[in-house]
Parts: C-alpha cells; structure tokens; sequence
C-alpha cells in the first residue's frame, strides 16, 4: 500500500522571489492558468498547457504581492505590501490597474473576497489598526464595515469571508496574533463567537464552508480543526500533530476530500480531511514551502496541487485525482 | 455361654461349606454351601442368621472362606455356574463382606495369580468393589472405631490401600484398567475419603464417637508417595466449602491433620498450601495447626519460606496470609518477618545462593511486610530498617543486574511501607516481569477468594457461561461503535504514501572532512553540531581511512573522555560504533593507545569499561571476512552487532559459546554439503597479540583508583570475558597457544572468585582456551595444569550456586574432554611436530 510518495509532475522556475501566494483559474479562455505572487512585487501567470510564463507583470512598485485573486476572466486583483489592493485589467493583452485601495495595514494578512451577485463582490482586509478588519464593497469601493474586537487580540492574522447558507449575511472568520478566532456577523457588525485555537499567532486557515468545518495552522507543530454548530459557536475538534513546527498556508480542495499544508519544514503534507488522516509529505523544496493551492478545474483529473517556496520554485503534482476508487 | 454355643455352630457349618466346596463335587450342594456362607453376610430382617453368628462369622470366618474360593478359582462348579449365579453366589461374597479383608484377599490373590480368564475375574470384582464405594466404607470402618487388629494389619492394609495403582501396575502391564490409573484411582480415594469424612461429621452430630487416625494415616501416605497433587486438588476445594459454614466439619479437619503422622506432615502441608485457594481456606482446613504441631510450624514458617523456592508466589501468599489472619498466630508471622528479613539482608546468601532463591525470599519479604499493621511496623521499625540498609549495600554491590533490580524494588517498598520522615527511595530500573511482580506484591489482592459455593462439579457450568455472555456483548459492541464512523469512512479510500523519510529536520549540515568532525567534537558548544559530528564520525571514518590513520589516536582519545553533554540519542552506540571503526582501521597505534590507558590513573569506571568493549567489538570486526568493499549496508550491520553491555545478560556469552559448539558438530556430521566459503584472509590473526598481551599486564597493581583484585570486580569480570573473546577470536591463529598458555595462567588466580559474573567470566575464558588452542598444544603445554583445571572445573560444575557457572563448567569440561580424545586417538600430529 504504502508507496513512495510522488514526485511533482512539473516545476515552473524562473519567478525570481519567493512564491507568497498562488491561485488558479481553469476556466478562463483556452488554457488552464496558473497566478502567482512573488516576494519582488511581480505577478506571473502561467499558462499550464505550455507550461511557460505567459505574462509577467511588475506590480506594487516592487513591494512583495502577498495575495491574489481573479474576479472574471480578465479582471485580476492583487495585494501588496505597499498597502494597495489593485485591480487589473488584464483582457485583451492589457495588464493596467483600473483601481487601487489603500488598505493601511502593515501585516501579513491575506485579503478575502467573496462574491454577492454578479459583478459585485465583497473586499475584506486588515485595516491600518491593529485589530481592524475593514469591509469595501467592489467595485464600488464603498465601505461596508469596520470589525474591530473588544479585547486586546493582536494583529489580524487571516481571514475568510463567506456567505453561508443558513445566516441572511455574510459572516468573516479572522485568526488574530494571540491564537484567537472570531466569528464575526458582517450585517450586525457583532461577534458572534470566539474560541482559542493555537497558544500562538494563528497563520493561516482554511474553512469547508459546505460542512462549516475549518482548520488553522500556527507556528507550533499542530494544526486544529474546529466547527460551526447551529448557533455559530466555535468547537474545537481534533488535531493533527506535524512532523516539524511552522504551517504557511492550508487549502481544502473544493470535493472536500483532501486538505494541504505549505510547511516550514520545507514540505508539502496532505490529509484526508475528514479525519485528518496524514496522506503525503511531499519533498522536493529545498526551502519553505509559502502557498498551497488546489486547481478549480472542472475535470477532477486535473486538479492539480500547486505549492509556491521560498526557493523561488512552483512545483506541481498530480495528486489523489485519479477518479478510481472515490467515484 | 450361649454365645460360645453359637459361634460352635458357626464353626461347625462353616466348616462343612468348606468341604463341599473342596470337594466340589455337585452343583447343588455347592450352590447350597455358598448360598450358607452369603447368608451370613446378609444384613436385615428376613436374615436367616442372628446378629451374633454374622459377628462371628465376619471376624473369623471370612478371610478363609474368601480365601478358600479364590483357591478354588479353578474348581469345575465354578465354571459351570451361569453369569447370573455367578455374580450372586461367587462375586458378592466378596463385594458384601467386610471391606478391609477383601481388600486384602483381594490383592494378595492378584498378585499371586498369572494372567489368566481367573486373573481377569479377580480384576473385575476388584474394580466393581472400588466402582462400589467399598473403600468408603473400609475408611469408614476404621473411622467408627479403631479395630482391635494388629498394628502390622493396619500398616498392611494402608500399603495396599495407597499403593494399589503400584500393585495393579505391575500385575497387569498393559491390560491394567482405567480405574487403577493414578490419575483416576486417587481423586476416588480423595472422594471416598470425604465420604468418610462427612459420615463421620453426621455420626458426630448424633454424638458418636469417631476416630480419624486412619483416613489421616491414608492421607499422609498418599501424600508422601507423591500423589499429593491429585488428591488434594480433589479435595481441598470440598473441604474448602464445607468448612465455610460448619463448625462440625472445621472441627473434623482439624482432628484430621493433627492425626496426620509426624513423617507424613509436610507432604500433606506442601500439597494443601498449594491446593488451597487462599489464606482463608487454609486457615479453616487446618486451623491452629502451626501453633499444636512442631513439624507444622517448621514447614510453614521455614521450610516453605526459606529452604525451598520452588512455589509459586500464591502459595506465598496463601502461606503468609494464613499466618497474618488469627489473633494468636501473628506472632508467628512477626517471627516470620524477622528470620526472612535477615535471609534476605545476609551478604553471603546474596553471594551464595541461587538467584530464584533470593528472587523467593524477596517476594516473601514483600509480602509479609505489606501485611503487618502500621502498630507492628512501629516495633519492627529499626530491626527492618537495618536489614533494608545492610541488605540494598549487598543487593546493590551485586554486578548480576537482576540482584540489583532485587534490591532496588525491595528498598523501594521498604522505604515506602515504614514512611520514613516522609521520605521515600526511588530508583531508576527497568520495569520488567520480575520488578513488576516484586512491585505488585505490596497491593494487597482484593477479592482473592473468589470460591465457588457450591460443590466443584457443579460450579464448573457457570464458569463456562459468562464468557459465552461477554464474547456475545463484544459482538455486539462492535458495529456500535463503528457505525458512527461508516460515514466518515471515505478517508480510507485514500491510501496514504510511504511517510517514513518524514522526519525531523535539523538546521546544521553534518560536517564532511573528519577533521572538521574531530574539531567540532573537542570544541563546539553547538549541541546539533555536536550530534551530527557523532552521528557522521563513524562512516567519515570508514570512507577516509587515510585521514582517519593520521588522526587515529587523537580521535579515540576525545571520544573516550567525551561525556553525554547534550543527552544525545544513542550517544554511547555512536560513540562507540567510532572507537571500533578507528581500532579497525589503525589497529596497531589505537590498541596500543588503548590498553596503555587502561591501567592508567583518573579514568572511571565507565570509561574503562569502554575501552574493553571497543577492544572486544574491534577484534570481532577484524575476524570477520571483509565485506565487498562496495557495499555500504555492511557498515550498519556491523555497528548494529555492537550491543551496549553484553556482558550484562549472559545469553550473549552462551550464544558465542553454543554457536561455536554447533558450528564445529555440524561440520562433523553433516560433511560438506554448502558450497565452500571463498577463504579471505584473517585480520585479526596478526594483531591478536596486540590486543591480547598489553592487557595482560599490569593487572595485579593497584591505584588509588582502581583496584582491579579488590572492590572493581565489575571491571575484573569484564575483562576476563574480553580477554576469553580475544581467545576465542584467534582460532587457528599461530599465536593463539600462547595466548592461552598465559590467559589459564591468568585465570587461574581468581578462579573461585566470590562474585559470580567473574566466575561467569572466568569458565567462559576457560571455554574458550578449550576451544581455540590446538588440542596438541593443549597437551604439550599444559601438560600440567590440565589435571588440576579438570578438578577445579568437576568441582564447579558440581557445586557453584550459580546456574550458569555450572553449565559453562559442564561445556567446558566436555570440550576439554573431546580436545583430549582427539589428540589422543590421533597421535601422529603429535608425533610430527615434537
């Protein structure tokens, strides 16, 4: 049973500065593409049929792109360490920013879009307070709310903004520096539960927001999963314990079925993420895995796992997507 | 007078039954003449007989007619009777009278007659007596009152009684029947012997008198002759019960073993304690008895506990509970304590006596601490406090491990049960089967007595049921607790990968020049360089043996005086795993450095430990063949041969031993049947000498540190089972008669040392000699030293208290035998060397 684990199908080099953010689009134009962020401020997109960069645009005046996202086909959005959130306007050849928000925060913290109806989309960042998440309306820009916490929590880590089926309005999950996470109601501007989940920063997490079950990552050597029961109360569930300490990023692959994680250590290790049921480590960076993302490709035997590193290297494998035995 | 008139009369008919039975010459007269005889024996009311002529009769007539019928056993009017007439009229004159002189007729004629159809009739009337209870009823003869016959009779007849599967056995060979086996003969006579016992607690309720010397005499005879086993095991729990509740009954076991003979005491005792379920049960069957009988008291309260260790600990506990239960028997136990305590603190008995023994008397000690009350503590307090402190030194100066772990966990409990200032002893040891079982001694058992209430045969279906219910609520435990995971289930189908190289992983990288390693291992304050220097040290050592030469001896001596700074994992494996690769690969300089250091002053113990392993692994690496160069798996597998402290369990030494022995018969008798191993030059054979001399040395010369005649024994051990290792390594190495001559020379100072892992050492040295000098070396050279090493080795053999001296005596006594025969037989060698 127990097999080597495999080794990437593919590796894209030539991205010049660590890899802090990936993201997929599969279903735009001819070829599936691939988004990169790297730590020099470009923005590479690959085209993952010839495998080659397709466009590399210099973005955030050379301050590292922490995070991006594609809103259509054509429209990209980035966030830089320049505090900006620019919109692209990539159609045709183009690569222009048509907008730029000013967010003030100094942190790490990834952005998080959610889509309301069709050409309208919902922006939550980290605002230039400490504790500050801050919610804009796009492309309006008009501003939604502000959450800000009544203890002292720390620096907003991460955040995910979501609309669930139950609740009338969007709610926002956010990991705060001091291991805390809030359920944030988006219309009441209100807590609605918190729980502490990582005796340090939480760094990242990934939320399944079919089975309100979510998971974050620290820098200590477990990830935790947790819930949503019926009153949108956090409860903590059972935890993984990692080889080695440190998570960048975590990623649920949209079937629900597999849950990856960007380590420090320099690996890739995917779960079950149901049970949280260790699967893989892949090993091939030489240096921090960064980012994680999974494909959104409407074939599930292309779904592929990216993992962006700080060895400047995107490494790409084929994993658990042979539809055999899951059906 | 009437009387005397009657008893004529029985006299005169009985007399003309005889005749016609001698004469035997009509059918009806015959059936006429033993239908007289059997109505003397027919109880009741339509008797023919009075109670008077059948009294007579039974006294004195009886034996003789039976006997006259068996000598008779061939007459015609027997054979021509029907099976039915025969049954009646031959076979119940025998199964109706009194039961103890049937008995007796009956055995003698079995043993008189030879297998015949005569032989078999007699064997079926015996079997039908038994099948019939008559041996209940010939035990309750005696129990009514003791029988006015001669003591000679009696002794007789309780031969016969116990001896009867003996006597059957002998007679009948392979036709024996089932019913005189032992194993089924004795539980009868236990169950007849209860008979006997309750008909005896009736008659005693209805206020007759009773007498229970014979069933006790049958007992303690049965016992004595090793059956004690079986009839008790049939026994005890019967009386167990019974005793629970009645009065009667613990009165009449009481009276039972207090009629026991003296000589037959401790048979019955030893049985009984192991047959009981616990102290209770003991302590209603026998009673008092330690405190009426002298034989009694020394079997349970020295015997069983100090002289012999062959128990189990229940019977320990049965025995000492026995003795901690009753007000007036705890004295007893206090003197128990006492006497086990001071065996057990005894230095010499630490020295002297089998290590079970010492195991046994631990467990005791243990035991009858945990049961004492806290008020009895307070006034053994100083008298146990001694013997703990004098008694853990001896322990604890011991160099066989489980001695030490003996005295660590007895100190342990002691110090724990007297809560002395609140402080307790703790140690560290490993906790195996044997400390567990010391630890769990000092908790009472709950419950012990689990006995069942009823008779044994009855009770044996409920023991039956309940697992039948509980491996029924385990199936349907089961699928509850699955069934809420079916649905999560589909995890499974994702098969994880191999995540074995999923490790830990460290900033620094391993150093790559063994300079560099060497450097960092004398300077860095780096734990992780450290350990990854040590971790690399031994394959930087092996791969670049040139560089490895010019630093050889530096190298050996940091790591000999390296200490475990950094608690790093397996550090004492690595370490030595790179002294043995540096022996190996500048063997002469290395060795030199090694022994010169060995004697050397400011070393400890440990250390010089070391050297000895590092030199013993490094010789056994050279005499092996050389691996293909190329493989790299042979570096692992030598280092995994490396096992910490060998000498610490001696099954490593045996196992050199054995194997050498095995590999030596099997070349003998097998032939050449395997392919012939490609031949590759010997290593080792050069440098033996290298090894071997400088440690001889020097060893009689004694630091103020290290003492290696005196109180290092430790050391003395290892080193006498290194130097036998060198031995036996050079086989067939030009220098090994030398090395021998000087290592029996050695040797022979310490060879009754009084610590036994020097003996251990020593006999193995011994062995080895034996097995590695050329057998005519052997004579030429130790012509005569030969003689007196057999003496002092059959004298080892015969007496050391240590299991494994003897037998390492006995192998090496067998060798040295097979060496000789063969030079002798085979003289020609000799010849054409001398």
């Amino acid at each position: 049973m127990a097999g080597p684990a495999p080794a990437p199908i593919y590796t894209l080099r030539g991205s010049g500065g660590p890899l802090n953010t990936l993201h997929f689009n599969c279903h735009a134009g001819d070829a599936p593409l691939l988004f990169s962020g790297s730590g020099k401020g470009a923005i590479h997109v690959w085209n993952l049929n010839t495998r080659r960069a397709e466009k590399i645009i210099e973005a955030h005046s050379g301050s590292a792109v922490i995070w991006l996202s594609t809103l259509s086909t054509d429209a990209l959005i980035s966030q830089g360490r320049d505090m900006r959130v620019c919109l692209w306007d990539l159609a045709e050849g183009r690569s222009e920013v048509v907008d730029s928000v000013w967010t003030g925060s100094v942190g790490f913290c990834q952005c998080s879009l959610l889509e309301m109806s069709p050409g309208t989309f919902l922006l939550a960042f980290a605002g230039e307070q400490t504790e500050e998440v801050k919610i804009i309306e796009l492309p309006s820009k008009t501003p939604v709310c502000t959450l800000v916490p009544d203890a002292k929590l720390g620096m907003v880590m991460c955040i995910k903004l979501w609309q669930p089926d139950s609740a009338p309005g969007p709610l926002l999950l956010a990991g705060y520096e001091d291991g805390s996470l809030l359920l944030w109601d988006v219309n009441q501007t209100s807590k609605l539960s918190q729980a502490k989940v990582h005796p340090g920063p939480v760094m990242c997490l990934a939320l399944d927001t079919k089975r309100l079950r979510g998971v974050s990552g620290s820098s200590e050597k477990t990830l935790t999963s947790w819930i949503m029961d019926k009153q949108s109360n956090l409860q903590l569930r059972d935890c993984v314990t990692l080889v080695n300490p440190g998570v960048s990023q975590l990623c649920i692959r949209e079937d629900g079925k597999l849950l990856a994680s960007a380590g420090w250590d320099h690996r890739v290790r995917v779960f079950g993420w149901r049970k949280l049921k260790p699967l893989a480590a892949l090993q091939y960076h030489t240096d921090m895995v960064l980012s994680v993302a999974f494909a959104d490709h409407q074939d599930p035997r292309h779904r592929l796992l990216a993992a962006g590193s700080k060895d400047q290297r995107i490494t790409l494998w084929s994993i658990y997507n042979q539809p055999t035995s899951t059906g | 007078m009437e009387s005397l008139t009657l008893k004529a009369e029985v006299r005169l008919t009985v007399a003309q039954c005889y005749r016609t039975l001698t004469r035997g010459s009509d059918g009806a007269d015959v059936v006429a003449a033993l239908r007289t005889l059997r109505s003397y024996l027919d109880d009741g009311a339509q008797s023919a007989t009075t109670a008077v002529q059948r009294a007579e009769f039974r006294r004195n007539h009886y034996t003789r007619t039976i006997q006259l019928l068996v000598h008779n056993i061939q007459a015609d009017w027997l054979h021509s009777f029907t099976a039915a007439q025969r049954a009646e009229l031959w076979d119940g004159l025998f199964l109706q009278g009194p039961p103890d002189q049937a008995l007796l007729v009956l055995m003698e004629a079995i043993g008189n007659l030879r297998a015949s159809t005569n032989l078999d009739h007699l064997v079926l009337i015996t079997e039908t007596f038994l099948q019939s209870g008559r041996l209940g009823d010939l035990l309750w003869l005696y129990c009514q009152a003791a029988p006015s016959d001669s003591p000679q009779l009696r002794e007789t007849l309780l031969g016969r009684i116990v001896a009867l599967p003996d006597l059957t056995a002998n007679k009948l060979h392979p036709n024996n029947k089932p019913i005189f086996l032992p194993q089924q003969y004795y539980p009868l006579l236990a169950s007849e012997m209860l008979s006997a016992l309750d008909r005896t607690c009736q008659a005693l309720r209805e206020g007759t008198d009773c007498s229970l010397t014979f069933v006790a005499e049958t007992l303690g005879k049965a016992c004595m002759q090793g059956h004690s086993d079986v009839l008790l095991a049939a026994m005890a729990p019967r009386l167990s019960v019974c005793t629970r509740s009645d009065m009667v009954w613990q009165r009449v076991c009481w009276k039972l073993l207090e009629n026991v003979p003296q000589r037959w005491m401790e048979a019955v005792l030893t049985g009984l304690v192991q047959a009981v379920s616990g102290p209770d049960a003991l302590g209603r069957i026998i009673g008092n008895l330690v405190l009426k009988n002298k034989k009694a008291q020394f079997v349970i309260t020295h015997k069983l506990l100090l002289l012999q260790y062959k128990y189990e600990t229940k019977v320990l506990r049965t025995v000492l509970g026995y003795l901690a239960a009753d007000k007036e028997r705890r004295p007893m136990l206090i003197q128990v304590l006492r006497s086990v305590s001071q065996a057990w603190a005894n230095p010499s008995a630490v020295k002297h006596t089998p290590l079970e023994q010492q195991f046994y008397v631990s467990k005791a000690l243990l035991l009858s601490v945990s049961l004492l009350k806290d008020s009895e503590l307070q006034e053994l307090r100083s008298e146990l406090l001694q013997c703990m402190l004098g008694g853990m030194q001896s322990h604890l100066d011991s160099s066989v491990v489980r001695i030490r772990h003996m005295g660590m966990v007895v100190g342990e409990c002691l110090s724990s049960r007297m809560d002395i200032n609140e402080t307790k002893l703790t140690f560290e040891y490993d906790k195996d089967e044997e400390t567990q079982e010391l630890l769990s001694l000092m908790t009472p058992v709950t419950g012990d007595e689990s006995e069942p209430e009823t008779v044994p045969g009855a009770d044996s279906v409920c023991e039956v049921t309940p697992p039948t219910v509980s491996s029924q609520n385990k199936s349907v435990d089961q699928p509850l607790t699955t069934n809420p995971d079916s649905d999560l289930d589909s995890d499974d189908e994702l098969t994880p990968y191999d995540m074995s190289d999923d490790k830990e992983i460290c900033q620094a990288s391993p150093p790559r020049y063994l300079r560099d390693c060497l450097e960092t291992l004398m300077t860095s304050e780096d734990a992780a360089r450290v350990e990854l220097s040590l971790r690399v040290a031994e394959s930087l050592v092996r791969t670049n043996i040139f560089a490895a030469r010019e630093i050889s001896v530096k190298m050996t001596k940091v790591l000999l005086h390296m200490e475990d700074k950094y608690s790093i994992n397996g550090f004492r494996l690595l370490r030595q795993a790179t002294m043995v690769a540096l022996a190996v690969t500048d063997c002469i300089p290395v060795t030199q450095y090694l022994t010169t250091e060995f004697y050397s002053l400011n070393y400890s113990l440990c250390q010089r430990l070391d050297i000895l392993e590092v030199l013993a692994s490094a010789a056994q690496e050279l005499s092996k063949p050389i691996a293909k160069k190329s493989d790299p798996l042979c570096c692992p597998a030598a280092c995994t041969d490396v096992t910490p402290y060998p000498g610490d369990n001696p099954v490593h030494w045996r196992q050199v031993v054995e194997k050498r022995i095995q590999s030596k018969t099997k070349r003998l008798s097998k032939g050449v049947t395997q392919p012939p191993v490609k031949a590759t030059p010997n290593r080792y054979a050069p440098v033996a000498g290298h090894f071997f001399f400088p440690l001889l040395r020097n060893y009689d010369k004694p630091q103020a540190t290290f003492d290696l005649l005196g109180s290092d024994h430790l050391v003395l051990g290892r080193l006498i089972h290194t130097f036998g290792l060198f031995m036996h390594l050079a086989v067939n190495a030009p220098i090994a008669a030398q090395m021998g001559c000087a290592l029996l020379d050695f040797v022979w100072a310490v060879r009754y040392h009084a610590d036994q892992m020097v003996r251990r050492s020593v006999l193995f040295a011994v062995c080895s000699v034996f097995l590695s000098m050329p057998s005519q070396n052997l004579l030429v050279d130790l012509d005569d030293q030969l003689f007196e090493t057999r003496t002092w080795l059959a004298d080892v053999a015969e007496g050391d208290p240590d299991a494994d001296c003897r037998s390492l005596a006995v192998q090496s006594l067998v060798l040295l035998d097979k060496s000789l025969k063969k030079q002798l037989q085979d003289p020609p060698s000799l010849g054409s060397r001398s």
